[in-house]
């Protein structure tokens, strides 16, 4: 059984957990883990067989499972503990972790945690399409698994229902493999995922997209044969007389990812409304002390790279926060979105530091100009919801913002009329 | 004389810049662009428009696919072609990450290498 000597405990093992391990280790840690409910480590990495990853961490062109691998054997060369096939089934505020695996059921109590569990797929369900509840509806991500790691195809004639960076990754791959991919059906009058990805999986193999169109009936007794589509308005409401039908076995469904926060309520830890996933401060610490959180769990990343950079950070306050080094408390500076921004991650700030923002904008909009309260005032060509911004603030720019100021307003306003 | 649009991916811009080309394939106009860097894209782009091509293995022993790539990018009109020889392919176990599978395929400079391991 594992030592209950643990400094770090990593619950993920995925490229945020990875990181995060790795950077406790460097750090000078000893007794690091990572708790991982999968067969292996390195979380989705292995199904994304496509390249695109690590063009910024590694300045390589990459796939998903080089990616990986990378990481892999980095943890294994500096001696990161796993345990692999293990769940984590409660968490507590204070710092205890309740897991359970083909050895039983026990409870571990290291000096600091690192939430690291990613996100998961929006389904079928949670949009509520109505029609038959026929076989052959997928999310977008296990078609991938389906397809790049087990080998099945999952249908002849496919219909893709949202235009997230997988979908559109999907809808090339299947096309290569033989599959007729009819449409992608986007419900916003813009493409949802990279536009390198639109360019490179849509435009390269004439695969038809439906801007500002819904599927509104999924048809089939046994297995899909048909969806109706139709056109929306811009509150996203179909319609009427705009209704057509496609014939397909086939529904992939890419629609967004949601992170994964049941522990992270379990512990009672605050979580963001519109990120859905733990407030953290620039330490990536979480509401409760000692409790960090990286990666995808916190918000949703469109590059595996940033998620890598996050995890390094909070795998190095974890590290200082299990040596006992106190956190230093600075004057606190809580970032609000104003115009057109969706979130800002972290949420809190420490006034002084250099620190790195992840800024999600809530419209495409072109010609802008992104302000950080009076700190940053900085000319952009387009921003989209699907790219997200980062902003680097120097411990300099700090010297700009007046005492006694306790929020800084993040806005995108247009530059022209 | 010919015209063809490319869209730009360097920035969620995305530039539809249109080429305007000669009989000779010469590019004699382009306009859209809204800088320097989307120039140079869209030149390289309408000449030798590159992908890197990824896709699974069958493996001899079942289980779980191997994942391959190209070493480089190849023409994107060549994606296809490439899958239909990689369709083929069976490989034994091991294989390692980085390991060249099918040199110079299809004759396209690249190698096809696996991209982890099994």
């Amino acid at each position: 059984m594992i030592s209950q000597d643990i400094d770090v405990a990593v619950i993920g093992g995925g490229p945020a957990g990875l990181a995060a391990a790795i950077k406790v280790k460097e750090v000078g840690l000893d007794k690091v883990v990572i708790i991982e409910r999968g067969e292996y480590l390195g979380g989705l990495l292995d199904q994304c067989i496509h390249n695109g990853f690590g063009l910024f961490y590694f300045n390589e062109d990459l796939t998903g499972p080089e990616y990986g691998q990378r990481f892999i054997e980095k943890a294994n060369d500096l001696g990161v503990e796993s345990l692999l096939k293990t769940m984590v089934v409660r968490l507590l505020p204070d710092r205890k972790i309740a897991i359970s695996n083909d050895k039983g059921f026990t409870y571990l109590s290291p000096k600091a945690i690192i939430l690291a569990m990613g996100c998961r797929e929006r389904s079928r369900e949670s949009l509520s399409i109505p029609g038959t509840r026929p076989a052959g509806i997928f999310t977008a991500g296990t078609a991938q698994r389906y397809v790049n790691i087990e080998g099945y195809i999952p249908g002849r004639e496919v219909v893709v229902l949202g235009s997230g960076d997988v979908g559109m990754i999907m809808a090339r791959r299947l096309t290569l493999e033989g599959v007729k991919v009819k449409a992608i059906v986007e419900v916003l009058p813009y493409v949802g995922g990279l536009i390198r990805n639109e360019v490179q999986c849509l435009h390269d193999f004439d695969i038809p997209i439906l801007l500002q169109h819904t599927v509104t009936e999924i048809r089939g007794q046994e297995r899909v044969e048909a969806v109706t589509i139709a056109k929306v308005d811009k509150d996203w409401n179909p319609i009427a007389g705009t209704e057509r039908m496609i014939q397909c076995d086939t529904l992939l469904v890419s629609a967004g990812l949601i992170p994964e926060n049941e522990l992270s309520r379990m512990a009672g830890i605050a979580l963001d409304p519109v990120t859905q996933g733990p407030v953290v401060d620039e330490n990536m610490q979480s509401s409760a002390a000692g409790i960090f959180a990286a990666g995808n769990v916190v918000h949703v990343n469109d590059l595996v790279d940033n998620v890598s950079w996050e995890g390094e950070a909070a795998g190095a306050s974890a590290a200082k926060f299990a040596l006992g080094k106190a956190m230093v408390k600075k004057v606190r500076i809580r970032l609000k979105a104003g115009e057109n921004i969706r979130y800002i991650v972290p949420q809190t700030i420490a006034r002084g530091e250099e620190i790195v923002l992840s800024v999600r904008v809530k419209e495409p909009a072109e010609h802008v100009r992104l302000n950080v309260g009076e700190l940053r005032s900085q000319g952009m060509r387009a921003v989209k919801p699907s790219e997200m911004v980062k902003v680097s603030l120097s411990s300099k720019e700090w010297e700009k913002m007046g005492s006694g100021v306790d929020e800084l307003l993040v806005t995108c306003e247009s530059r022209r009329g | 004389m010919a015209e063809q649009t490319i869209i730009c991916i360097g920035c969620p811009l995305g530039c539809h810049v249109t080429l305007k080309v000669d009989k000779d394939g010469e590019i004699e106009a382009l306009t859209g662009n809204q800088c320097k860097e989307g120039r140079e894209y869209v030149i390289a782009e309408f000449r030798a428009p590159v992908r890197v091509f990824t896709a699974t293995v069958l493996t001899e022993a079942g289980g779980r696919l191997l994942a391959v790539r190209t070493d480089k990018p190849v023409h994107k009109g060549q994606l296809k072609e490439l899958m239909a020889v990689v369709a083929k392919l069976r490989m034994a176990p091991p294989v390692k990450a980085g390991q060249v599978l099918v040199p110079n395929i299809l004759g396209t400079g690249a190698d096809l290498v696996a991209s982890s391991s099994i």
